[in-house]
This record gives structure tokens, C-alpha cells and sequence, in this order.
């Protein structure tokens, strides 16, 4: 069930006031300093709804970097379980998120529903906004998740100068905008005629074209030596960044901490990029070597997913590309992939 | 959830970082992307830095030694135990008898404060901090030569540097923001240069790598001048308007020849010739080091042949082109800036000056004491003869980072009255008396300054635990007790002190660093902008001076019974003593266990593979660790990384120092290695002989 209206700019944030009344309201904010970041809101209209420069990922309010799953409490012999069944409305994330989260819905609630994330997943509304300017490192456009969905989001607003064009997919979403119906009008022929062509002039913005299913088929290939994957390890900082930053990226590690009287069990990112990560009992390392680890997370989103999940593990987001300190993200290696498929097998040898 | 923005609390890169906060805790870390330094980025311990603030084992309650164990006590009872002890102390032995340790890892208020509080207070000037133990030879050194000891440019300026020469700093590891910039600088056509004894991961992308023996430095750079000067490539006109002594320095830089500096480093003299001419021709040069240079009995003299070098060439003065110390700690440019020094106030006034301690003196109300104090070292030895009679450290753990353990120990038990103020449990409050809970770099306010001498703005994120305090009030409320009062309203109200008597620091206060990413000093009045690179025009202190070095051996040279040289130093994943990095799941798991770098053939040679127990000794005592078997270390030198108190490679390091600096060479010192096992000879027992025809099961 899809359903389409016409909400006007002016009456935004008197939209978003009432549902923060019944929710905690994310949206992207600009700081002293000229950073977006997703925070609780204080300010309506301080919303940044123009975000011309980069926004991060809405993966930690799903999977936080840092989440307490249970307590157990030493003088009740008592355990708490810390699920969280906060009610939030997050707007203002782009479709390459929403896209991300559809993924990792397969990855978590499919086989085995791990609760703390679902839970948050049930009580997260997810108010995406189609991007009308992508920025310099995004690619998602050929990936079909960006820079609008055709499926998969709760409420979708395109920004027609003057008004929003709102879509809305989930029941959730409908009824909250039935709720409001005051605020909202029917779409015109000329409004489908504005976003359509919203739609065309930002595709025509995009600056890079990356085809992942071009590196996958090279890697497939056998063409791509060792030496290749050599010279990216080489400059790996280790720092895990890709992962952190990635909304499809999903390690985590499992810590106990004993306070005075309570016992505290937390789940915290971590990284396949490090060679802890899988390090067995008795101390062994079987990805001690560095270009192991480097080449298991791209063929993990290149080769893996699309195998088992059956969309890559990247939605072009390109936010690796601005984290990675070595640049030796996704759409770098992918276009130095895309060198050796152009010049033939010869360049391969050399990396 | 909010997200604060404040800064790195690891290495001198300082980098931004936000900090997001749900309840009073911190559940994440995520990086600032217009920030100058790390521009989104982050390496493993900034996105990590948020866990260890919430670890059980931070301290919450002040404690005091009672019958030989530390037992909770109220902040009355710890501040007025302290403040009569060091009263007693004062009046019956002196001021003098009094050593205080200030922090790198805390603000420059603070440092401040601690500064004020020993010299003015307890009426000392033996303050000191582990910025002796890395960059005192860059303080020394480079004020002799220039009038000023900081980095000279900015990093943002590395990216469009032609030259990068990198000598003793292994940059992707221990300031990884920095290093990628100057891979960024690679990519876009600059010529890397590296110098360093190990094959560092910088040194994989050099275009020219200088392997020459651990302390020979002061020979290959005069080896290297000696070729600038030979072949031509002095900047002539620089040398003669801008420096002086020239004369007196070349004819020592004359018998530095190019064969008997082969000889002395073990690098090949066409190396050396490219390398001269690479670096004195191009224009936009940048030289930076670290501890490889520093951390030496000739440490100052290193700092002094790199001063030379740039003078040489004029490659200083401008942006791109520089000589650039990479300091270790998140504000250890700021605590030597804030005069945690024996021998300066805040701005490196020297004590001895009697205008600069007028003003001092007018401000702060208080008779000053003229005599220069004691360094970090020499409290240590005063203890161990026992004219020290109390210590107060404050967020150091000189008995994981100070050489010679041994020695340390004992001087430690000698000391009367020992108070250690920091967050969490470390092998000095072993010897504590009284023991002071401290507030982490994400419960308080103050600034830091980074390597490239940017002042930041640090936001407290979240309260402290339990009844834990910022070091500044506890400074405060200590010195109040002990008859000085002190009075702010806020950190901000110190940094307007620091802004009235320090002239670098003049323009600097808090509502100006809110606006953007820190002011970088010198910024004398409200109105200026910050400087981005050093000796514009003129050198601080007018013109810079050749200062003549000649080449000293290592204290400790490897001989028969102890024939490896064994060199120290960090690693990735872990921070000096490891009190915050140890207790972050990551980064302990990572990299759980000491070990000892050995190069394949010489390992072979002593019958040790890979993983195996070894011990290591040096004339100073043993320590085990597991060896790890790798071609990135030369022949004949290992390496030990110092963060494991378990396996306290200080144990072994030489305690000699720099005469000018009291440095110690934490980086030469001679050691034996043996095999802690023996691969068992198994004698395999025979199979019994089996007929195998009549196991065969019939169908």
C-alpha cells in the first residue's frame, strides 16, 4: 500500500513539533563548527534540511556503538534486561540509510531476530528525504538505493522548493499522517510532474559511477592477484573506520564488566579489520596477516552479500571514502578494479 | 542523545571528535569532519577513546594509606591530611625538599594551577612532567636555535609540501592523522624521505629509506650538511641575513666527510648524496621527528643538527617548510607551554629572570623562589639519597615510564609522603599515601594544545563517577586549605589568568575558542587571529644560531655479554603505561601481550621461533616476553614496546641522560637474550604393527 500527498513547507515543523510530543525527534543539526550530526532535537528550526555536506549514519541509533543488553544485580540475584522500547522518529536521513536498514533487517530479524535490535527497529519511524544534491563522494545511483527509493521506506519526502511530496509505505507511517490530515492535500498531475523532474536533475548531479557488480565479476574472474590486494593492505591504518562508519557493517563484541553490585553485559563495535577479531583459544591468529583481513571485507561486500543476501554490502553511501585515512575505501578500490578491467590483464601484476 | 564535540584525549594530533551522551554516559564516538586535523577520520584509539571512561575500575573515592592499605576516605579528611602533611614537610625541611609532577594528559588550566600551586603555594620550583622523558631535548634544543621549541607549521599544510623528510617517528603508528596527510602528500607527487633504524609502515611508501644504527643521528645529519655545504646547495643569502655563527659551526661540520659518516651510521654515501640533494634543492621542505631523535644521551645535540639543517638550507619561515617535533601526548605541548618546567613559568619565562618573576610575583602575591628546580630524573635520584620528602603526582605513572625500574622503586619506598591524584589504579599508588580521584578528559572543561600549537576547546560531556573531582578543583581547594586562596569561577576564569601574564597565550581565551577549531599561539592580543607557521620575517629570538654538535657513541654500545642493542617505543593499539588503552576491550584484546621484536636470522641463530618465551636482560635487570619474529627490524637490534607493566621493558632501559636536557636514552641500551624454552626432543613410539587385512570389514 502506497499513498501519496502534498505537505507544505510552512507547516513542517508544526508537523514535527507534534509528533515530538509523542516521540524522541532525530534530526540532522548543524553545529558551531559546521558539522551535521543526528541528535535529539531542541530547536525545530534548526533542522538542517538542506544538508549540502556529508551526514553520518543512523546505524547507531539501531545498533549503538556502545549498548548494555542486561544487568544483573548481585544483591537481588536479579536480571534486567536493558532492551530499549524507546519511541523515536528519525528525520531526515537519505535513502541510502533506509536502504542500509532494509538489508540489515534480513541480517538481524530474519533467521535468528536478534531483540535488541528489533526492538529498536519496531519503535524507530524513519522520515527519509530524496536527495536533491548528492554530494561529491555519494554513488548510490547505481545501486538503486539512492537518491530516492522506489520501496522499503516509511514516509519519503521529495523537496519541491515549496512543498514536500510525501510518500508513505508502512501502516505506522499512514496512520500518523491520517492523524494529521489537516496538514496534508491531495498530489496534482503538476506535483508528479515537479518530482519526477527532482528526481532526473539529481541523478544528473552525481559525480562518480561505480559498478559493483563490474568488481564483483573481476574478482570472480581470478584476474585480480594477490599483489593487487598487497598494495591496498599496505596502506591500511587499521583504524577501523570503514567499519564504523558503514551502515551495512554489523561486528560487534560481547564485554562483561562486574561494577560493586551490579554485573553489566555490553555490546560494542568492533571490527574484522582487526586481527583480534578472530583470534582463537590458545592465542592463535588466523588473519594475523594483514591483506587477509583487507581482502575478507571487501569480498565480504562484494562476493558475500549479494550470494547470501542478495544485494551488495555497500549502498554508496561513500562515507568510507571520507573516513578512510589511507583512502582505500569502496569506490577507490572499486575504480582501481575498474583500471585493471579497462587496460587488460597486464596491469593486474603490477597492482 | 546529544553529541558533544571536544578532543582526542590520546596522541598530540588532536583531533575532533564527538561524543555521544544518553543518560549522563557515554554510548559512542564519532569523528569531526571539518576539523583541519583529522577531517573525518579517526584511527583505532579515537574511535575507541569513549569505553574506558565508564570502566569499574575508576577511581571514585579519595583514599588514605592506613596500616599498610588505602582505605576510603571524604575529601575533608584526604584534602587536610595532605595539606598538613606538606605544611610539616615545608617547614621542617624546605620547600625545596617538596617534588611535585604535573600532567600532559591534563588541561592547561590545570597545568596551570599545579604550576602556580608548587611555586607559589609551596614556594618550589621542582615541578616536572613526562614531557622530560620525550620532547625536553626539542624545548632545549630548538630555544637555543630559534628562541622557540614547537612544531613551525601547521598540518594542514603537509599536503602541499614537495619534501617530507621523517626521521625516528614512526608516523602511521603513533600520530596517524598526520600520517595521512603526508600520504596524501605522496599522492599528489611530494618525495618521501624516511630515517629510521626499523621498516616502519611510513617507511614502505618512502621513496628513500635511511636504515642507519640506532643513535647515529647526529652523524648522518652532519654527514648530510657536509654534502649540502660541498656540493653548493647552502641557501647563502639565508645563512647571511637571517642566522649567525656559521663560521665556528663549519669547521666542525668539515670533518664530518661522507666516508666516516658511512662508517659511523652504516648508510651508503650515494644515499646519502640523493638525500642531501632531494631535501636542500626543493624549496617546500618539511623535516618532522619524534622520540627517535629525542629519546638519546645526545638528544639535544640531535635537536640541534636538525636546527642546523634547516638553517642551512632556509627551509624555515615559510608555510611548507619547517622543522616539525610530533609531540606524544594530547597536551603535552600545552604543559610545557603552561611552564610545568623546572626552570620556566608559563611561556617559557625563565625563573631566573627577575622581571618575568616580578610579574609573576605582583600577580600572584607571593614571594617567588629564584633557584631553578629539580628535573624528573634528578627528584628521583634526590629520593634515593632521601632529600625528597614528598612527592604529589598528578595523572602520571613515572613507575611504568621512567628507566630503570629498579632503581625507581627504591627511591619511591624513601619518600615520606607520596600523593597520587589520577583516574585509574596504577603501579605508582603502590607507594601513595594518600590517593585522589581524579575527573577524565570527558567530565570537565579546560583546553588542550596540540603538536601544531592549536589551543582547543575541551566540553564536559558527562558528570564524574562517584565523588571524583576535575584536577583543578582539587588543586584549588588544596591550596585554599594550605593558607593561599585561590578563587575561579570556571576554567575559563584561569585561562584569563594564563592569558595576562603568558604572551603567547595573550589573545587566547575561551569564548574565542568556541567560534572554530582553537586559536594557534603565539596570539598575543584578543584581536589576532593565531599564527599558522613560526619565524615569519624574523626567528623569536631575533637570529637563529648554529650551535656546534659533534657526534657522541650510546652510553650503552652492545659488547660480548650483552650483544643486542635493544631500542624501545610504542605501538598502534596501545598508549604509554596503558592505564586508559589496557581497559578498552579492542584495543587490549588486539595486542594482549608484551613481546620482543627480533629479525628472523638472529632469532635463528639463538634457536627462537616465533611466539616463543624468551628473557631479555640488561645490566640493570630481566623481563620475559614472547618473541615475534619479523624483517622490519635490522640485525642485531630488538625492540620491546614499554606499555606492559607485567613485562616493563624499564626494567632493562639505561637511566643515562642528556647533561643538557636529563633525557633518558629510552632508545640504545645493550641487552642478552636467551630462550625460556627448548624445543623438546620427542622420540615418536613405534604404531604397533597392525595386520591391516584383518581389520577390513566384510560386506
Amino acid at each position: 500500500m502506497k499513498r501519496e500527498w502534498i505537505l507544505d513547507k510552512n507547516h513542517l515543523s508544526y508537523w514535527l513539533r507534534q509528533l515530538r510530543n509523542q516521540m524522541q525527534l532525530i534530526a540532522p543539526m548543524r553545529d558551531q563548527v559546521g558539522d551535521i550530526v543526528f541528535k535529539q532535537v531542541e530547536h525545530i528550526h534548526k533542522i538542517e534540511l538542506n544538508c549540502p555536506s556529508l551526514l553520518p549514519s543512523v546505524k547507531e541509533f539501531f545498533l549503538p556503538q556502545y549498548e548494555r543488553l542486561f544487568e544483573y544485580s548481585k544483591k537481588d540475584d536479579r536480571v534486567v534486561d536493558s532492551i530499549s522500547k524507546t519511541k523515536r522518529v528519525i528525520f531526515g536521513l537519505r535513502s541510502c540509510d533506509v536502504a542500509a536498514l532494509n538489508t540489515l533487517d534480513r541480517f538481524f530479524i530474519d533467521e535468528m531476530p536478534d531483540p535488541y535490535y528489533k526492538s529498536r527497529r519496531e519503535n524507530s519511524l524513519l522520515i527519509s528525504i530524496v536527495c536533491n544534491n548528492p554530494d561529491p563522494t555519494c554513488f548510490c545511483i547505481g545501486l538503486d538505493t539512492g537518491p530516492y527509493l522506489k520501496q522499503g521506506f516509511d514516509i519519503q519526502l521529495t523537496d519541491l522548493g515549496d512543498r514536500y511530496f510525501v510518500q508513505a509505505e508502512s501502516e505506522w507511517a499512514i496512520s500518523i499522517i491520517k492523524n494529521y490530515h489537516f496538514l496534508f492535500s491531495r498530489p496534482q498531475k503538476s506535483d508528479y510532474d515537479d518530482q519526477y523532474e527532482v528526481l532526473l536533475s539529481s541523478k544528473a548531479r552525481f559525480q562518480k559511477r561505480i559498478s559493483l557488480q563490474q568488481s564483483r565479476q573481476l574478482i570472480k574472474s581470478g584476474r585480480i592477484k594477490d599483489s593487487f590486494w598487497q598494495g591496498i593492505t599496505s596502506r591500511c591504518f587499521e583504524c577501523g573506520g570503514c567499519v564504523y562508519q558503514c551502515p551495512l557493517c554489523t561486528c560487534f563484541t560481547v564485554v562483561d564488566r562486574s561494577y560493586n553490585d551490579t554485573v553489566e553485559r555490553a555490546r560494542l563495535w568492533d571490527s574484522c579489520l582487526f586481527k583480534g577479531f578472530t583470534r582463537l583459544a590458545g592465542g592463535i591468529l588466523p588473519n594475523e596477516e594483514r591483506i587477509k583481513r583487507t581482502k575478507r571485507w571487501f569480498f565480504h561486500k562484494l562476493i558475500h552479500y549479494p550470494d547470501v543476501l542478495e544485494s551488495f554490502g555497500c549502498v554508496g553511501c561513500g562515507r568510507c571514502t571520507v573516513t578512510c585515512p589511507g583512502r582505500i575505501d569502496m569506490a577507490s578500490v572499486c575504480m582501481k578494479l575498474k583500471s585493471i578491467a579497462l587496460n587488460g590483464e597486464e596491469i593486474t601484476d603490477e597492482g | 542523545m546529544d553529541k558533544i564535540l571536544t578532543v582526542c584525549p590520546y596522541c598530540g594530533c588532536g583531533c575532533g571528535l564527538y561524543l555521544h551522551v544518553e543518560d549522563d554516559r557515554i554510548v559512542g564516538v564519532s569523528p569531526c569532519i571539518n576539523h583541519p586535523v583529522n577531517r573525518g577520520s579517526l584511527c583505532v584509539k579515537g574511535w575507541n577513546c569513549y569505553e574506558f571512561v565508564h570502566h569499574p575500575d575508576r577511581l571514585k573515592f579519595p583514599m588514605i594509606r592506613k596500616r599498610g592499605t588505602l582505605v576510603r576516605a571524604t575529601w575533608d579528611e584526604a584534602l587536610d591530611l595532605i595539606a598538613r602533611r606538606l605544611t610539616e614537610i615545608k617547614r621542617l625541611y624546605g620547600s625545596d625538599s617538596i617534588g611535585l609532577l604535573s600532567s600532559a594528559k591534563c588541561t592547561n588550566e590545570e597545568n596551570y594551577l599545579m604550576m602556580k600551586f608548587a611555586r607559589a603555594v609551596v614556594g618550589t620550583n621542582n615541578i616536572d612532567h613526562c614531557a622530560r622523558l620525550c620532547h625536553s631535548s626539542t624545548v632545549g634544543g630548538l630555544a637555543a636555535a630559534f628562541g622557540s621549541g614547537a612544531m613551525t607549521n601547521s598540518i594542514n599544510e603537509i599536503i602541499n609540501a614537495r619534501v617530507l623528510f621523517v626521521i625516528g617517528s614512526n608516523t602511521t603508528e603513533q600520530h596517524p592523522m598526520i600520517a595521512m596527510h603526508m600520504l596524501d602528500a605522496v599522492d599528489s607527487g611530494a618525495t618521501l624521505i624516511v630515517a629510521d633504524p626499523r621498516k616502519t609502515q611510513l617507511a614502505e611508501f618512502a621513496h628513500i629509506h635511511l636504515q642507519h644504527r640506532p643513535g647515529s643521528d647526529v652523524a648522518l645529519l652532519m654527514g648530510l650538511m657536509n654534502i649540502i655545504v660541498t656540493e653548493g646547495l647552502v641557501d647563502i643569502d639565508f645563512v647571511k641575513r637571517r642566522t649567525e655563527n656559521f663560521d665556528s659551526f663549519l669547521d666542525t661540520l668539515r670533518t664530518f666527510d661522507p666516508a666516516k659518516v658511512e662508517a659511523i651510521t652504516g648508510v651508503k654515501i650515494q644515499l646519502l648524496r640523493r638525500v642531501a640533494r632531494i631535501y636542500a634543492m626543493e624549496k617546500r621542505s618539511m623535516l618532522f621527528y619524534a622520540m627517535g631523535i629525542t629519546q638519546h644521551i645526545t638528544g639535544v645535540d640531535n635537536v640541534r643538527a636538525l636546527a642546523n639543517l634547516v638553517m642551512l638550507t632556509g627551509h624555515i619561515g615559510l608555510p611548507m617548510s619547517g622543522i616539525n617535533p610530533l609531540r606524544g601526548q594530547n597536551n603535552v605541548q600545552g604543559a610545557c607551554d603552561m611552564g610545568a618546567l623546572p626552570n620556566v613559568f608559563s611561556g617559557y619565562q625563565t625563573v631566573t629572570d627577575p622581571r618575568a618573576r616580578k610579574k609573576f610575583q605582583n600577580t600572584w602575591r607571593k614571594k617567588l623562589n629564584p633557584k631553578p628546580g629539580l628535573t624528573l630524573m634528578e627528584m628521583m635520584d634526590m629520593a634515593y639519597v632521601g632529600r625528597l620528602k614528598a612527592l604529589y603526582v598528578m595523572g602520571e605513572n613515572p613507575l611504568l615510564s621512567d628507566p630503570d625500574l629498579g632503581h625507581l622503586e627504591k627511591a619511591m619506598e624513601r619518600i615520606d609522603f607520596v600523593v597520587v591524584q589520577d583516574i585509574f589504579p596504577n603501579e605508582t599508588m603502590n607507594y601513595a599515601d594518600v590517593v585522589l580521584p581524579a575527573a577524565s578528559f570527558a567530565e570537565k572543561d579546560g583546553t588542550y594544545t596540540n603538536t601544531e600549537r592549536r589551543v582547543q576547546l575541551l566540553q564536559r560531556a558527562i558528570s564524574p563517577p562517584g565523588e571524583a573531582k576535575a584536577d583543578w578543583e582539587i588543586i584549588v581547594d588544596l591550596a585554599t586549605r594550605m593558607g593561599y586562596r585561590m578563587h575561579y569561577r570556571g576554567t575559563y576564569e584561569i585561562m584569563e589568568e594564563i592569558a595576562l601574564l603568558t604572551p603567547s597565550y595573550g589573545g587566547i581565551l575561551h569564548h574565542r575558542l568556541k567560534e572554530g577549531f582553537g586559536l594557534q599561539w603565539p596570539c598575543p592580543t584578543q584581536d589576532h587571529p593565531g599564527t599558522p607557521y613560526l619565524h615569519r620575517k624574523k626567528f623569536a629570538k631575533g637570529l637563529g644560531t648554529f650551535i656546534t654538535v659533534d657526534y657522541i657513541p650510546p652510553d650503552e654500545p652492545p659488547d660480548k655479554e650483552y650483544p643486542f642493542l635493544l631500542t624501545t617505543g610504542r605501538i598502534y593499539f596501545h598508549y604509554h603505561t596503558g592505564t586508559m588503552c589496557r581497559r578498552t576491550v579492542v584495543l587490549e584484546r588486539e595486542e594482549p601481550e608484551c613481546f620482543v621484536e627480533i629479525n628472523p636470522e638472529d632469532a635463528d641463530s639463538l634457536g627462537i621461533k616465533n611466539g616463543w618465551p624468551v628473557k631479555v636482560t640488561s645490566r640493570r635487570g630481566s623481563i620475559e616476553v614472547k618473541a615475534k619474529l619479523t624483517g622490519k627490524i635490522p640485525q642485531g637490534t630488538v625492540f620491546i614496546p614499554f606499555h606492559y607493566a607485567e613485562a616493563a621493558v624499564n626494567r632493562l632501559t639505561n637511566p643515562a641522560v642528556d647533561p643538557k636536557a636529563k633525557i633518558p636514552e629510552y632508545k640504545v641500551c645493550a641487552v642478552r637474550i636467551e630462550p625460556l624454552y627448548k624445543m623438546p626432543v620427542v622420540k615418536t613410539p613405534k604404531p604397533p604393527e597392525v595386520e591391516l587385512e584383518s581389520l577390513r570389514i566384510e560386506e
